[in-house]
């Protein structure tokens, strides 16, 4: 049972984020831990006083579900950290680490004494930075593999030349431009490594604003009031991304928030919805919306209304960029919104905790919070030229990969719907198997494919049998290992192509297969790709010469559905805890079920 | 009315005080200071400042954030800045 404490603080943030809350919601972190919220170890490595930050990057994990637990180096001790393999930073065995980095700190010569040095000398410091950061980067990746999140420099607020700065490319602003660009470059020989930028956050915050030169001064703490909760959450981001707590559906309101005025009433001549202020507001707005969809975001509507009043304004409204086709699922009816909102994931086969609720009114916005604390919730403001900042600002939708398939993904939901009238006309359910045309192509990913394999270990919820998750870097340690083979399945049918949708990990060692995870896409399901993949299991470990597949299936708050995987493909329970359960399965004596009749099956590089 | 006011004010100013240092608002008085509250070191001494000031929509000077060690100072100078306690 989670603590009340925990709830309440996690309630605030939402309503009220506010610095403060943050801080007390940071506070509950161990209390977090107590009640069951997923560990998760933070490091941070710092030339600057970054301590204020803190409680919101806590207080932020806290409310994705985690426990919090952060180890900060000494001051200016990165090289100390890094290199030595025994130090307090690898002890720590960190989830993440955060390089944090200060350009006054880092170079005094490139900042306040620019004039005193020669452009030769500038090009030797440049060089002197990027070779240091890049021995860190290297001493990281040979002794952990957990994801770094460096950040990038922001301009000087002060140039020393003024006015004259600008005029050539050898002066300071373009001098710690070209330095950012140098450490970006220099960082892509190394996985896991993620940029916070910095540089642009400043920007939206304001320069003016975003330094705290009182406290920078006082205590080498830079980060000003205006600038912490951004960057706090920003770096928060990351974490929602890399646990793979990204949201996946974006539930709409309608009247007031995707056009002006009340459809049902002001008829659809009478709605604000086009070029012209106030209408270009919303024209704007939903353009915010198309790119979500143009990045792999379900669209869902959820509105009180007549249904076809709402239909009419996309596909007649000349001033609507939203058109039918883009919304995969909706509730349009007078019942209570959390109602709606449980049919829409139920829908879609999505947890609740993937949709994010955008309304412009308090009342539905409270509600939902209440009934459902697993939704986000943007409650959109009266200035409706501010929405499409409050949409974007949290990130809810943020990823670290763009795969072909996300592109495709809110089309793939729309062709569900198609797939399910066909399922209406076939007469049984392997008549309309048969009739799908379905084809799958399995076998060993490539380089390529790794983005998509990692996102897939990251977002996968239900269908997951021990929901580990793995950065790109992980999964190309596996696909190197000669201990371990990573497969992938992808399925295609006569209406759409649902690209790769699942991944399996299988450990081989002393003569076993241990299958370390095995994973797929909800929308894929009961269609035969789980059994193709575990004949695919099955088969490679025979080809290894195993006696033995192991099974493990740990239980998470999601992934009932695979409680009885291994179960329904003849694997014999062999130990049972409250984590939850292994399995095994004879090589010799029985035979995994074979690739479904109705699936074309292909194998890419499988022997 | 009068009444109600500088009560919310003075829960606010209490209640940063206690979100920030992890203690109960109900502890939070005219003898808290740095010498009374375990983690008032001055890393969260920086974490209170800017807490305050967020809160309040204040910005204090150097001096200020150096000498506000307690709660009746923190009052004090809050009241310089136009917050209002009566």
């Amino acid at each position: 049972m989670i603590n009340d404490d925990v709830l309440n603080a996690i309630a605030r943030v939402r309503v009220e984020p506010t610095y403060v809350a943050y801080s007390a919601l940071a506070n509950l972190a161990e209390t977090a831990g107590e009640q069951g919220f997923e560990p998760y170890r933070i490091a941070v490595l710092r030339n600057f006083t970054i301590e204020p930050l803190i409680p919101v990057i806590k207080g932020e994990a806290v409310r994705l579900g985690l426990a919090p637990d952060v180890y900060i180096a000494d001051f200016d001790a990165i090289a100390e950290s890094v290199l030595n393999s025994s130090s307090q930073l690898y002890k720590h065995k960190p989830d993440i680490i955060l390089l944090a980095q200060w350009a006054e700190t880092v170079s005094p010569l490139l900042m306040a004494k620019f004039l005193t040095i020669s452009k030769e000398q500038v090009e030797k410091e440049v060089t002197r930075i990027v070779d240091t950061m890049e021995s860190w980067l290297r001493a990281i990746r040979s002794n952990c593999g957990a994801p770094v999140l460096v950040n990038n420099f922001p301009l000087p607020n002060i140039v020393t030349l003024g006015i004259l700065d600008y005029q050539s490319e050898s002066h300071q602003l373009h001098t710690v431009l070209m330095l950012n660009n140098a450490l970006l470059k220099m960082s892509k020989n190394f996985s896991d490594v993620y940029w916070v930028d910095i540089l642009s956050l400043f920007a939206r915050v304001g320069y003016a604003t975003a330094v705290d030169e009182r406290n920078w001064q006082a205590a080498r703490a830079p980060i000003s009031k205006h600038a912490l909760l951004p960057l706090g959450l920003e770096y928060a981001k990351f974490i929602r991304a890399l646990r793979g707590k990204t949201r996946k559906c974006l539930v709409l309101d309608c009247d007031n928030t995707l056009w002006g005025g009340v459809v049902g009433e002001d008829g659809l001549d009478g709605i604000k919805l086009g070029n012209t202020h106030p209408g270009s507001s919303f024209v704007a707005f939903q353009q915010e919306c198309l790119n979500l969809y143009n990045r792999g975001v379900i669209l869902a509507l959820c509105s009180k209304n007549n249904e076809a009043d709402v239909f009419e304004v996309f596909q007649k409204h000349p001033g609507s960029v939203l058109k039918e086709h883009h919304f995969t699922a909706w509730q349009i009816n007078w019942d209570d919104k959390a109602t709606n909102l449980t049919r829409i994931a139920e829908k879609l086969n999505i947890g609740i905790d993937s949709l994010v609720f955008v309304d412009d009114s308090a009342f539905e916005c409270d509600w939902v919070r209440k009934q459902l604390p697993q939704v986000e919730v943007v409650n959109l403001t009266k200035e409706i030229h501010h929405y499409r900042k409050e949409l974007m600002l949290s990130g809810y939708f943020d990823s670290l990969t763009f795969s072909s398939e996300d592109k495709k993904r809110s089309q793939m939901y729309v062709s569900d719907n198609q797939r399910k009238q066909l399922l209406k006309t076939a007469s049984s359910f392997e008549d309309y198997l048969n009739g799908l045309g379905l084809q799958a192509e399995i076998g060993r990913p490539d380089k390529s494919d790794v983005p998509r394999v990692s996102q897939l270990t990251q977002k996968t919820n239900q269908f997951n049998v021990t929901t580990r998750r793995y950065t790109e870097g992980e999964i190309e340690r596996f696909m190197a290992s000669d201990d371990a083979e990573v497969y992938f399945l992808k399925l295609s049918d006569r209406v759409s192509d649902l690209g790769l949708i699942g991944v399996a990990i299988v450990q081989y060692k002393y003569g076993v297969a241990d299958v370390d995870s095995l994973m797929m896409s909800c929308r894929a399901l009961g269609r035969g790709a789980e059994e193709t993949l575990m004949s695919l299991i099955y088969k490679r470990a025979k080809h290894r010469g195993c006696k033995k597949l192991v099974g493990t299936y740990l239980k998470s708050k999601k992934n009932a559905l695979v409680a009885d995987f291994y179960s329904k493909h003849d694997f014999k329970l062999v130990e049972e805890s409250p984590e939850g359960t292994k399995w095994e399965h004879s090589i010799e004596s029985q035979m995994v079920k074979d690739y479904p009749k109705w699936i074309a099956v292909k194998e890419t590089d499988v022997y | 009315m009068k009444a109600k006011r500088m009560n919310f004010t003075e829960v606010k100013l209490k209640k940063v005080l206690a979100d920030v240092f992890k203690i109960e608002v109900t502890s939070v008085n005219e003898d808290t200071s740095v010498d009374t509250v375990e983690r008032w070191d001055s890393l969260n001494h920086l974490n209170l400042i800017l807490a305050l000031e967020s809160e309040f929509d204040v910005s204090f000077s150097e001096e200020q954030s150096v000498e506000i060690m307690n709660y009746p100072l923190i009052k004090m100078v809050l009241l310089e800045h136009g917050v209002k306690f009566q």
